[in-house]
């Protein structure tokens, strides 16, 4: 099977190792991974704020790289990120050609641990890692995505880790983009509620699947001072236990 | 009738939806109304319509007497009313909820009934039929056209509604479909469910608010 | 009545986050309301087809609103109510009043009707020389207190019950007392003598039924059915979005409503109302006016995306459910429409001058559609409202920073350029304190994932 990943520019710029994990975990499970460098981004953020025109450009520039693509699916490390890509064709409705074209490479695009799950079938990705963990919902992942029951799956199997479920854990993390920094007493108004939960599951770990939430998570546990790491569900299934 | 604003309010109705229209194009297709979804039942175990009544009925604070003779009902309605200590009892104008009352042999101050807005406030007790009742939700149905029962179940703090178990239905829809039946629906139904109640305050439930505070059914089982 | 601006959202909302007893009261009304939800959610096996037939009905009526609306008044009319037609707040009250005036009424109850608090109706009836009271123990709660709303089915959700005992004693020499049931009798016995004594009773509509010409009415404190059958004339106000097609459609609004809004099966009472009494000697108002309100609905029929935003049955559940709501509650959205369908329709109703903060005031979880009973799509509907307020409200700074921002994604030199600028940068420009005030942030990584696979 072979595989082109969509590394996101959060990722890119600002947490390389969710890349890089991404791609051990893709070659464990059996696929040739290529990346074109041509990628920058999907163009969620001129999306969500409102400033369509540049999201359009950006847009078509992502349909044209990756339509080219050979790979027998596309797939990213973010649920938000895959869900903007499978909302292209909203945008291009009025425009035949490019509709067509959005819907295609829609389809081909996945979310990493629904694309191990659902598509190669591996709930298993052979990782180790001690230590009690809790999973935060992404809400485009859950929503869009409709991403439960899979995360949890690949977690349980994830050999000396203890999984604890987080009260609510379906609850936004209050990132929401640019949301967090217009009404960042809100969005961290929003987040402590998550905080309060994370420290009452008593865990060393919080895992979740979109980079967005887990700086936004990360972000206030360590200005609190908190030992609980976050960490991207593809760093914990890259993990085995020679470290 | 030429009325400028009816017409204002049609005609931006109808060119916003013409402008829509290419829009609306471009949308997924929605569901075809003509193949309705069959509404299936909460707990489809069929079981006797006055019990699951009461069940639903006292569920809500309501409560309810099965009776099987009209020596049943009357000794029911004694009972509430003496426990009660009401002395101004207001009925409805259907014979039957009299004739009940004077099975009772009670004593009481005063007797109205359907007394009108300007009386009806001072009444202890409520008594009316009730047309029909639903089974799954507890409720009663009391149609205006067959009974003048609106200010009497509705103003004393206490209403006693007495239903023929034949008139039971099992489930809202049916009860829908029962009021459509006859040439005209009626001017004034009204659906009730146990007595008034809210939680406005910090969300604690207070029963009796504005209508009765409480509600009492007889389920007349005699045929 | 103090009622917060939506043009000063963030202030409003910064002040609630530190009111400790409001987001205290919050927090336990939405999770109550949330859990009690989701329980008589799942208690219908069917739930999911209710709410997909509810929104084909919706649908259906509003692509052909105007048959629908002419076949409701047609109805209604024959069976003897009058019926006027409003095209904004200012003609709806003007006709109000006069019915008022018309009819010698010197006192007005009232139900709850959002509709009513859309047009400042209580203001133009007070001017007109009117006492109106509001009956439904909520809004005469705030009533009292001379505040808004902060909730579309629980308006007083943000007062504690110590506020409300000393309103009352404040305002009724009630002896002070914390009991929620002596609380409620207080109101009981004060309202009773009004409806006794009111010449007209103002009501809204949950559903106009466009085969019978019927309005329904639905409540649990009793104050409808007062309100509609003691005083002498019933006004009953509505938005021109509440027909629904036919009578039987409402076994699928009356199972979702009820459960959506406090987690019932059903509400204590429903009122079904078909014109005026048949006879002069029954019982019931001796006249029904039917007031039909479009101030901006009309409008919002012109796209399929806005046009769900008139599906709406005002049942709360969205607002229970969304983080920011619950968070900061409903007197920071400055309108009597809050939380996720207030961010939506309050710009639509009342024009994006003033309101154009509402529909960026959000994280777009989705946790709104999910609880919707007729499947509006609100975070599809706020980024439809951001594609057309940010052209023309966006400003200078932001739409420079997307247009560089284009810039840079549409070519890979720039982009790695800006990359490198960053890293050096970071350490030297302040990070925005929006972000920095409470979280920690990330720095740039030394070498961007595209260099990693180079150097592989």
């Amino acid at each position: 099977m072979k595989v082109s990943l969509f590394v996101t520019c959060l990722v890119d710029q600002l947490w390389t190792s969710i890349g890089v994990s991404s791609v051990a975990v893709l070659r464990r499970a059996g696929c040739e991974v290529e990346f074109d460098q041509r990628q920058t981004c999907c163009a969620q953020p001129a999306y969500n704020t409102g400033y369509l025109d540049e999201a359009r450009q950006v847009a078509r520039r992502f349909i044209g790289i990756f339509e080219e693509s050979r790979a027998d699916a596309i797939v990213s490390p973010s649920g938000s990120c895959t869900a903007m890509v499978r909302h292209y064709p909203q945008l291009f409705a009025g425009d035949p050609e490019w509709l067509l074209r959005a819907q295609s490479v829609a389809a081909r695009t996945h979310e990493l641990s629904s694309f191990l799950v659902r598509v190669l079938k591996k709930e298993d990705v052979g990782a180790s890692w001690q230590g009690r963990l809790t999973w935060h919902d992404a809400c485009h992942g859950l929503r869009d995505l409709n991403l439960k029951s899979e995360p949890r799956t690949l977690i349980r199997n994830v050999r000396g880790s203890e999984f604890v479920e987080l009260d609510h854990a379906d609850a936004c993390c209050g990132f929401g983009g640019t949301f967090s920094v217009k009404y960042p007493e809100i969005s961290v108004a929003i987040l402590d509620q998550k905080i309060d939960a994370i420290e009452r599951a008593g865990v060393q770990a919080v895992v979740s699947g979109d980079a967005s939430c887990l700086m936004q998570i990360g972000g206030r546990l360590s200005r609190k001072g908190s030992r609980v790491q976050v960490m991207h569900l593809a760093e914990l299934l890259a993990s085995d236990s020679r470290g | 009738m030429n009325n400028p604003a009816r017409e204002a309010i049609l005609s931006s109705i109808r060119s916003h939806l013409v402008a829509s229209v290419r829009f609306d194009r471009q949308e997924l297709p929605q569901v075809n109304l003509e193949n309705p979804v069959i509404l299936s039942k909460e707990g489809s175990t069929p079981r006797p319509l006055p019990e699951w009544f009461a069940q639903r009925l006292e569920s809500v604070d309501g409560r309810c007497i099965i009776a099987k003779t009209a020596t049943d009902i009357a000794d029911a309605l004694s009972r509430i009313i003496t426990d009660l200590k009401a002395q101004r009892i207001a009925i409805s104008d259907n014979p039957e909820a009299e004739r009940l009352l004077h099975l009772t042999d009670l004593e009481i101050e005063e007797l109205g009934i359907a007394p009108n807005a300007s009386d009806i406030f001072r009444f202890d007790v409520g008594i009316t039929t009730a047309q029909a009742a639903i089974a799954e939700t507890g409720t009663l149905v009391l149609d205006s056209t067959y009974e003048r029962h609106r200010l009497v179940s509705l103003v004393p703090p206490v209403h006693i509604a007495i239903v023929a178990a034949s008139r039971i239905c099992e489930t809202l829809g049916d009860a829908l479909t029962l009021l459509r039946t006859g040439p005209e629906i009626s001017p004034a139904v009204t659906f009730i469910t146990g007595p008034s109640r809210t939680a406005d305050i910090e969300l604690t439930l207070a029963i009796g608010v504005h209508g009765p505070q409480e509600l009492y059914v007889i389920i007349n089982g005699s045929s | 009545m103090n009622h917060l601006s939506s043009e000063t959202f963030r202030e409003n909302a910064r002040a609630a986050l530190g009111d400790v007893h409001l987001r205290g009261a919050l927090k336990n009304a939405t999770s109550l309301f949330g859990e009690r939800r989701k329980a008589a959610a799942a208690s219908l096996p069917n739930w999911e087809d209710l709410r997909t037939q509810a929104r084909a009905i919706k649908d259906e009526v509003l692509s052909h609103l105007d048959r629908y609306l002419v076949e409701f008044v047609h109805n209604a009319e024959n069976r003897g109510a009058k019926i006027h037609w409003a095209r904004d707040a200012a003609e709806a009250n003007s006709i109000i009043c006069g019915l008022a005036i018309g009819t010698k009424a010197r006192i007005v109850v009232k139900s709850k009707s959002m509709t009513t608090e859309e047009t400042h109706l209580n203001d133009a009836l007070e001017a007109a020389g009117m006492q109106v009271v509001e009956t439904d123990l909520g809004e005469y709660i705030i009533q009292l207190a001379g505040e808004p709303p902060s909730h579309i089915i629980a308006p007083a959700i943000h007062k504690t019950r110590a506020q409300v005992a000393e309103l009352f004693t404040a305002e009724l020499g009630m002896p002070p007392t914390d009991d929620v049931a002596q609380l409620t009798s207080t109101a009981r016995a004060t309202l009773r003598d009004r409806f006794a004594a009111a010449d007209v009773g103002i009501s809204g509509v949950n559903f106009a039924i466009a085969e019978t010409g019927t309005i329904v009415i639905i409540e649990n404190e009793g104050n409808i059915r007062l309100t509609t059958s003691v005083p002498r004339m019933h006004i009953a106000v509505m938005g021109i979005e509440k027909v629904i097609p036919r009578f039987a459609e409402l076994d699928v609004f009356l199972k979702l409503l009820p459960r959506s809004g406090t987690g019932q099966r059903l509400t204590t009472y429903q009122s079904f109302i078909t014109g005026t009494k048949r006879q002069a000697t029954d019982e019931g108002p001796e006249e029904l006016h039917i007031v039909l309100l479009d101030n901006g609905r009309s409008r919002m029929l012109a796209h399929p995306v806005t046009r769900q935003s008139l599906a709406c049955i005002r049942c709360g559940a969205c607002l229970n459910a969304c983080p920011v709501y619950q968070q900061v509650g409903g007197h920071a959205y400055g309108s009597v429409y809050q939380g996720p369908i207030g961010a939506v329709i309050t710009p639509q109703l009342m024009g994006i001058e003033k309101t154009a903060q509402l529909p960026y005031a959000s994280s777009l979880c989705g946790a709104c559609r999910e609880v919707c009973p007729v499947k509006i799509d609100i975070p599809r509907l706020l980024l439809h409202l951001r594609g057309e307020i940010t052209p023309r409200k966006g400003g200078v700074s932001e739409r420079l920073a997307f247009k560089l921002w284009a810039k840079v994604m549409m070519s890979p030199a720039l982009y790695k350029l800006s990359s490198r600028a960053g890293r050096l940068l970071q350490r030297v420009v302040p990070i925005s304190r929006a972000w920095t005030n409470g979280r920690d942030l990330r720095p740039l990584e030394s070498k961007s994932f595209h260099e990693l696979w180079s150097n592989e």
